[in-house]
């Protein structure tokens, strides 16, 4: 060999040493390899190095799979957000890894799936569901045909439509609430207020302090000293219900039932407080006023009982015998019967002196016969004077029909009503054409009803003459007793 | 790239680099090449053509390049080959010779 030659030689020899440091120092990023026909550039490292980078910094997860759903690559992020150690899905398989979500990615694989397609799975990571939208697309690989998945996790998205759902749904709660509802903040100003609590106050109470804003006294041993204490209370995490307190406005005064529980925010953090005020005025009015008529009727029956007890008594004195006693007693009754039956059916409307006399002279007489003449008597009278009444003119009617302008078939009864100037009421019973009359040899129940009733029960008094053409009687009404 | 078009030149160091598009060590080849042009050499003591092998692979054969980078000094001979993203500027300026040259 010549001397060039063997120079020759040793420079590319050189050369080739050389360009197989370069590669092995990682000088070079591509080679030329020639073939038969032509040449080709080949990479190392550098472009698919630049890419995996881009890869390796994505947020968004990625892995590649072959064919065969056999995991090639993962970027570092798909194992945080799948919330599995990094080499889990390089040992156990990605799909295989992610059980029942990635049994539902095998459809994204499947080979008719020629596209990009997406599926939306599912994951409990930490107690909570992360929700990741995967999109698989076709890779073209060396050997054939793989795919490219990617992993977006949308959780924060769906969790911020499903909290604006949330206010919405919330909104309308507070907008269709029938009781009055206040949200405060952690310091317990009114950040939200339903339409029946401003409504409630005459002004809106947003921007407030609740206290201030809802000025609410409780009862005594209620437990809460004021507003302020119980919006303490709850923004604390307690809570309290059915409280009852005043509410009162420059409008009116309300009775409340308040209910105040704490509001917690994600993570279970108190961050407000809700409370709830219903307006139970209207049922506290119906329920003193319930209480007051069980003591009235309760009242009335004792009365009542105590009437009884004296008719009886004062019936016994002046019978003649049994049968003359159970007569008198039952008529006596019946009179204070149909006084009840007609303040009974009188309950809410007063009752007329003109009604009270009719139904104690229609059992003898109709109250439209000439023979009753009555005037001035469309005046209402209280209950208990309606009684008493019921009463006396049970015993002038009877009185009348036995002995009186009423056992003949010419006499007649003239009942004259009269206001008086201090508002009482005159009424003048005068009876004539009737049998001459003299006086009683003995004062019988009748008379003593006559006598005393009104004074009694009606807080007026009464004057009986027996004159001889005809008995009068003058009963005199207070003006309380006067409906 | 040319810091003088003129090819018949006394002591002008004609100079071509082979790169593959733009892989890093190709763009680092080219930018490294620039800078020590511009900081070694009198602006009309060069010429530089840059080949794209991607584009025109066949043009390996000419200086047998198996290796990029490369460049190839083919003015003044013996042609010398510097493989590599021509990081160490020494080194490039020995392959070159041109302190020697220039």
């Amino acid at each position: 060999m010549s001397a060039p030659e063997l120079s020759e030689l040793r420079r590319r020899l050189a050369e080739a040493e050389d360009t197989l440091r370069a590669i092995r120092e990682g000088e070079v990023d591509a080679l030329v390899v020639r073939s038969v026909e032509r040449e080709q550039v080949f990479h190392l490292v550098g472009g698919d190095e630049t890419y995996r980078a881009f890869m390796e910094s994505m947020e968004l997860g990625a892995a590649a799979l072959d064919a065969d759903g056999r995991l090639l690559y993962v970027n570092a992020a798909l194992p945080g957000l799948l919330g599995v150690p990094a080499g889990m899905l390089e040992s156990q398989g990605l799909l295989e890894t992610l059980g029942v979500a990635g049994a539902a990615l095998r459809d994204l694989l499947a080979p008719e799936q020629n596209c990009r397609r997406s599926a939306e799975v599912t994951l409990q990571l930490d107690g909570r569901q992360r929700h990741l939208l995967v999109t698989a697309a076709p890779l073209p690989l060396p050997y054939g045909e793989g795919h490219a998945l990617t992993f977006t996790d949308i959780t924060q998205r769906l969790d911020a439509v499903a909290r604006e759902e949330s206010e919405r749904i919330g909104r309308a709660i507070m907008a269709s609430a029938i009781e009055a509802v206040a949200v405060c903040d952690a310091q317990g100003i009114v950040s939200h207020a339903s339409p029946a609590a401003t409504q409630m106050l005459g002004v809106s109470p947003l921007g407030r302090p609740f206290s201030e804003a809802f000025p609410l006294a409780f009862a005594p041993g209620a437990g809460a000293m004021d507003a302020g204490d119980l919006v303490a209370v709850a923004l604390r995490g307690g809570a309290a219900r059915a409280m009852e307190a005043t509410l009162r406005t420059a409008q009116r005064t309300r009775d409340i039932l308040l209910s105040v529980s704490p509001l917690r925010k994600a993570g279970g953090a108190v961050g407000g407080c809700i409370v709830t005020l219903m307006d139970v005025s209207e049922r506290r009015a119906l329920e003193k006023r319930q209480e007051l008529l069980m003591r009235e009727l309760d009242h009335r029956m004792k009365n009542m009982l105590a009437l009884v007890l004296s008719i009886s008594a004062r019936t016994l004195e002046g019978a003649t015998g049994l049968q003359d006693f159970a007569e008198r007693f039952t008529q006596r009754l019946s009179a204070l019967a149909a006084t009840q039956d007609l303040l009974a059916g009188k309950v809410l409307s007063g009752l007329s002196l003109q009604q009270l006399i009719a139904a104690e002279v229609a059992p003898y007489v109709s109250a439209l016969s000439a023979r009753i003449s009555m005037q001035g008597l469309e005046v209402e009278v209280s209950r208990d004077a309606a009684v008493a009444l019921g009463l006396v003119f049970h015993e002038l009617v009877t009185n009348a029909v036995k002995y009186g302008a009423l056992s003949n078939e010419s006499g007649r009864v003239s009942i004259l009503g009269q206001r008086l100037q201090d508002g009482g009421l005159e009424i003048l019973w005068e009876e004539a054409g009737g049998p001459p009359v003299r006086p009683p040899a003995r004062r019988g129940f009748g008379e003593t009803v006559i006598a005393r009733g009104l004074g009694q029960f009606a807080g007026g008094g009464t004057t009986v003459e027996y004159r001889p053409e005809g008995v009068t009687c003058r009963m005199l009404l207070t003006a309380e007793s006067l409906g | 790239m040319t810091g003088n078009q003129d090819e018949d030149g006394a002591g002008i160091l004609r100079l071509t680099l082979y790169v593959a598009g733009q892989t890093p060590k190709s763009v680092a080849a080219i930018r490294n090449l620039e800078r020590i042009c511009a900081e070694h050499l009198g602006s009309d003591s060069y010429a530089i053509e840059v080949v794209d092998l991607r584009v025109s692979p066949h043009l390996a054969r000419e200086h047998n390049i198996v290796a990029i980078p490369t460049l190839v000094r083919q003015l003044p001979v013996p042609i010398q080959k510097i493989i590599g993203d021509l990081s160490d500027t020494q080194k490039v300026l020995v392959s070159l010779q041109v302190d020697r040259e220039g």
